[in-house]
């Protein structure tokens, strides 16, 4: 049985403006021990797609309108508010995109490391703290000990999101959502962090679900890729699937803007032309038709279905499987090679 | 894992082998030291300070606050040290065995008043009503304030525009003639000056507490909270309450200021204490007609309201700077 099982997740924002589908039928399934990237532009529906799973909507705004969200055979969907706080930081924990943010500048950063242990597992404060101190060790703080009981703002960039992922796995979570863990991070951190976040999932074989708009990111790490677009699954496939041989032309977008070294001299990026649709007024048909170049009439009047092209390769496009389309992108579009 | 390569993010490893010194860090000669920036060894070594410490050092700076804290506290000492020493070598303050209207004097440092009572120990012991008055009301104010601005802030929607409107209702209409009206209907009394003054008080308490927590509760930590399987009564207490507190506390130190003023305005109006117990407003009312030709009637109790309610809100102020972050040196 798979540790976590999405299946037509639907959530919506009731605004003033209208309704906002920022999620629109999302379904995947993630095994354990297993790393899982959710890639799109922002406003894609990535972050509302985890926090859903977490039930952290902010309701009565938002809601999770329909789907099923079923972790180790319960449906978190259907759980009441003790249960929630029950799962939440103990089977599934996340990490937060700002670290500067995320820790409370008036807590000792072992004290709130502790937090979790002694909501969760009833440990008392000394437990806590002695275990917050074997967290921040874990995750490369040096004289933990004595870090501990320093004040967040003592802390670097670095070493908070450190401290954020210790705090995270304190409880020992089956499922780490990290969204995007490292965008606030410089580039040499950010390789760090990652790194960190492997050998942690290695050691613990906690399952990751990873949120980002960094190709890079998810090329180190994923198992799979889930890439969105409008609040919608475009393209579900194994990493390898999605680098190598991608099937929707959005996927080809995201390849082709970024700057690649080993192919053009020139190095001229290749952006995708257009503004990510509104969540409000989502285009008929399918969602890219209007930034797509090569859309045709039924792109505009028909929603593509999410199809598996290849096993365990799908696409919601309606050319995926026609192998001539495919050609022609890979001839019009220079520097892609032709698998 | 691999412990050593993360050492190079951003400081020298400290936990090398070596001597230990009292406090239990590595003792490291220079040339043991790895290449790292300068000062870098000195943040990692310095010392914890919280919060508050860090508001302590700058609220030290502030001349015009610690004259404030000063006087209070003399103010605090006198009042509650009153009983031991101003009957004995000056006088009771509500007997009336002197002369009347006699100036000041060695035995009458601060004069006497129209039916004989002594003025000095009458200033004294009022300062047990002002300071009483102040400390109490103000913390009425601040009890419902916080619990009315942390429902409103916290949850929102329906319960925070209720909270707000009758907040409005209560600012809608004039401050004393408000506190006049609660007081004719409960009768006018030494304990139902706490009452009226701590009760028309919460609404300004509830709008800055507020306005304070829905700045925290957008805060990621606060999410993180959420995340991490937090109950609302434990986000509330624990991230979001230290966190928007300090314009609470900067407030309700002025607001003493304020309710001291209220409750001298509100006895002089005849509303609030009653004779015979000493306070500075009914000082002041009674001397009213006397102004003229027994100015220290006057002077004194007036003197003690202007410098009291100044030093509650310089402290208020110097805590004000103090607390705000940003303002860190």
């Amino acid at each position: 049985m798979a540790l976590l099982e999405v299946n037509n997740l639907k959530t919506q924002f009731f605004t003033r403006d209208g309704v906002v589908k920022a999620v629109d039928g999302v379904s995947f399934i993630l095994n354990e021990g297993q790393t899982l990237a959710i890639v799109g532009e922002s406003g894609s529906g990535k972050s509302v797609t985890a926090l859903s799973l977490m039930r952290l909507i902010q309701e009565p705004q938002g809601r999770i309108v329909d789907g099923e969200v079923i972790l180790s055979g319960k449906d978190v969907l259907k759980l009441n508010d003790s249960q929630v706080r029950a799962m939440r930081g103990n089977r599934i924990a996340m990490i937060f995109q700002d670290p500067m943010t995320s820790l409370n500048p008036v807590f000792r950063v072992g004290f709130q490391i502790g937090e979790a242990l002694r909501v969760h597992k009833g440990m008392n404060r000394e437990q806590a703290a002695q275990r917050a101190v074997e967290m921040l060790e874990l995750v490369g703080i040096p004289n933990a000990a004595h870090r501990a009981k320093d004040y967040p703002h003592q802390f670097s960039g670095g070493m908070r999101q450190r401290a954020m992922i210790a705090m995270a796995l304190a409880c020992d979570p089956d499922i780490l959502i990290a969204d995007e863990p490292t965008t606030a991070l410089d580039v040499t951190i950010q390789a760090q962090i990652l790194e960190l976040m492997l050998e942690m999932q290695q050691r613990t074989g906690a399952a990751i679900i990873m949120i980002t708009h960094d190709l890079g990111v998810v090329a180190d790490m994923a198992d799979d890729v889930m890439v969105m677009y409008g609040g919608r699954q475009v393209e579900y496939g194994t990493a390898d699937h999605v680098f190598y041989n991608p099937l929707h032309p959005y996927t080809w977008g995201l390849l082709d803007s970024l700057p690649r070294h080993d192919i053009s001299e020139k190095g001229e990026l290749c952006p995708i032309q257009g503004q990510p649709p509104s969540l409000i007024d989502i285009p008929s048909g399918c969602a890219f038709h209007p930034r797509c170049p090569h859309a045709r009439e039924i792109c505009r009047t028909s929603v593509p279905d999410l199809k598996e092209i290849e096993p365990g390769h799908r696409s919601a496009c309606h050319f995926s499987s026609d192998p001539r389309f495919r050609r022609t992108i890979a001839a019009s579009q220079p520097g892609r090679e032709v698998r | 894992m691999s412990a050593d390569r993360h050492h190079t993010e951003d400081e020298q490893d400290p936990a090398s082998q070596g001597p230990l010194d009292v406090e239990g860090h590595p003792i490291r000669d220079e040339a043991q030291r790895a290449p790292v920036l300068p000062g870098a060894a000195e943040v990692a070594q310095r010392p914890s300070r919280t919060l508050w410490g860090d508001a302590f050092i700058r609220l030290r700076k502030n001349k015009l606050a610690i004259a404030g804290l000063v006087w209070v506290v003399f103010v605090v000492v006198v009042t509650l040290s009153a009983d031991l020493w101003v009957p004995r070598y000056f006088a009771d303050p509500v007997s009336t065995e002197f002369a009347g209207l006699e100036s000041p004097s060695a035995d009458h440092p601060f004069g006497t008043d129209r039916i004989g009572r002594d003025v000095f120990s009458r200033v004294i012991y009022g300062a047990r009503v002002s300071l009483a008055v102040g400390i109490l009301a103000v913390s009425i104010s601040v009890l419902i304030g916080l619990i009315m601005g942390a429902l409103s802030g916290y949850y929102g929607g329906l319960l925070d525009a209720f909270v707000m409107r009758t907040a409005d209702i209560f600012f809608a209409f004039p401050y004393v003639l408000f506190a006049i009206v609660l007081l004719a209907i409960l009768g006018p009394s030494y304990r139902n000056v706490f009452i009226a003054i701590g009760i028309l008080g919460w609404p300004s308490i509830a709008r800055v507490f507020r306005s304070s927590i829905l700045s925290v509760k957008e805060n990621e930590y606060v999410d993180a909270a959420r995340a991490m399987g937090a109950s609302d009564l434990r986000i509330m207490t624990r991230h979001i309450l230290p966190n928007a507190i300090a314009p609470i506390i900067v407030y309700g130190t002025m607001s003493i200021g304020g309710a001291i003023i209220t409750e001298a305005a509100l006895s002089y109006l005849g509303m609030g204490v009653q004779p015979p117990t000493p306070s500075w407003g009914m000082m002041l009312s009674e001397a009213k007609a006397l102004m003229g030709p027994a100015p220290w009637l006057t002077i004194y109790p007036g003197f003690a309201i202007l410098t009291t309610v100044l030093a509650f809100v310089l402290m208020g102020d110097g805590l004000r700077d103090a607390l705000d972050v940003k303002m860190k040196d």
